[in-house]
């Protein structure tokens, strides 16, 4: 059984750093399809990820309630994947966007093109629009998980997701 | 011209696994198309891989031990501190009475706190109260309970007001008030606020064994 994450962060702040690893495998694996998704980039996704874990390091004794570590590390991802976005779109523009993941040569053509429209037009989204989008629809979350990852009320966010939606209805267009 | 269209809100019901009303079929193909895509793009989405774990083991064993980071990490470490003017002579009370204090308590412990413990010696009684009306429950959370949500509840006394008293052990505590389990706010009455390095603010509270320092 694997132990609680308030068991392990005091486990790291008495001292035992290795115990950290299991932190960083469960929130990779559980938010690192997420940093992907929201940073358009798989590679600066990593980045972001990997100074949000170093960050959340150093801050653990911070951490106001170790059982609800998760949440509190979303925050700090999802902060480092909003600069990430940022530096994005100063070095590349809107238009040097790429979709993230590279050509995979087993998947049909047509849902490669798909996927890639769609990651054009989320670039174009606000970040808290790419995030609600993101965490609804490519996670699977539902509305009460995501309002507890993100500290905002279910209304905000389905208001997020709804604009979002029209948004990216608008961009990508009736027609294929 | 092209004309963009927004989905409707039985659209937007349907895309949320809700019941939904009768969808037009340019509505339907716009909705399932949208699906369609997003499904495609999640296929082909490689997330983060496992090459990250090592990667952020090997910068964390070259950072400061996280554990110093605890009490003696945060009062140790340099920050900003805003206090508003007319509480200065407040403070500078407090930093006399606790100068006073030091060599008179050589064996000053520290007792477990609850909202319903009796005072002992150390310890003096404080009311934590907020103005919340549309609040449906309030708590206080600090360094005095770990900053666990919800275990120490204030309950409602009068319109819109909560209120609570907690014994508090003598010296600085930092603490905010957590409404409907979720939403942090600081202590808008607290005679100070400092960064709790995370874009928000913690109240900060002095307690003297002869009574209480604060608004």
């Amino acid at each position: 059984m694997q132990p609680s994450d308030g068991a392990v962060v005091r486990q790291v702040l008495a001292g035992d750093v290795e115990q950290y690893r299991l932190l960083v495998e469960r929130y990779r694996a559980e938010f690192g399809r997420y940093a992907v998704a929201a940073v358009g980039d798989r590679d600066l996704a990593q980045d972001a990820m990997q100074e949000a874990f170093i960050r959340a390091f150093r801050s653990l004794g911070s951490c106001r309630n170790p059982d609800r570590f998760g949440a509190w590390f979303f925050r700090i991802l999802t902060n480092q994947c909003r600069n990430a976005v940022a530096r994005r779109r100063d070095v590349a523009g809107l238009d040097g966007v790429d979709p993230p993941g590279g050509e995979r040569a087993d998947a049909a053509l047509e849902r490669q093109e798909l996927g890639a429209r769609l990651e054009a037009a989320l670039a174009r989204l606000t970040p808290e629009q790419r995030e609600a989008f993101v965490m609804k629809h490519v996670d699977g979350r539902s509305y009460e998980e995501m309002a507890e990852l993100l500290g905002v009320g279910t209304d905000a966010l389905k208001m997020r997701v709804h604009r979002a939606r029209d948004a990216l209805r608008a961009t990508m267009g009736e027609q294929p | 011209m092209r004309r963009d269209r927004t989905f409707t809100e039985d659209a937007h019901r349907y895309l949320d696994g809700e019941p939904a009303g009768q969808l037009g079929a340019v509505e339907r193909s716009a909705a399932d198309r949208l699906v369609a895509e997003t499904r495609a793009y999640a296929e082909r989405l490689e997330p983060v891989g496992a090459a990250l774990d090592e990667a952020v083991m090997a910068a964390v064993r070259r950072q400061p031990h996280a554990g110093r980071r605890g009490a003696w990490g945060w009062l140790l470490t340099p920050r900003p501190v805003r206090i508003r003017p007319v509480w200065i002579p407040a403070l500078a009370a407090a930093a006399a009475l606790a100068l006073w204090l030091v060599p008179s308590r050589p064996d000053r412990r520290i007792p477990e706190v609850g909202s319903r413990a009796a005072a002992a010696p150390d310890t003096v009684y404080v009311r934590f109260e907020l103005a919340a009306p549309q609040a449906r429950s309030v708590s206080v959370a600090g360094s005095f309970n770990g900053w666990q949500v919800g275990a120490l509840p204030l309950v409602r006394v009068a319109d819109g007001l909560w209120a609570t008293t907690v014994a508090l052990p003598v010296g600085e505590h930092r603490y905010e008030f957590v409404i409907d389990g979720t939403r942090w706010v600081p202590d808008p009455t607290a005679h100070a606020q400092v960064d709790d390095g995370f874009g928000g603010q913690n109240s900060v509270i002095v307690v003297g064994p002869k009574g209480l320092v604060r608004s």
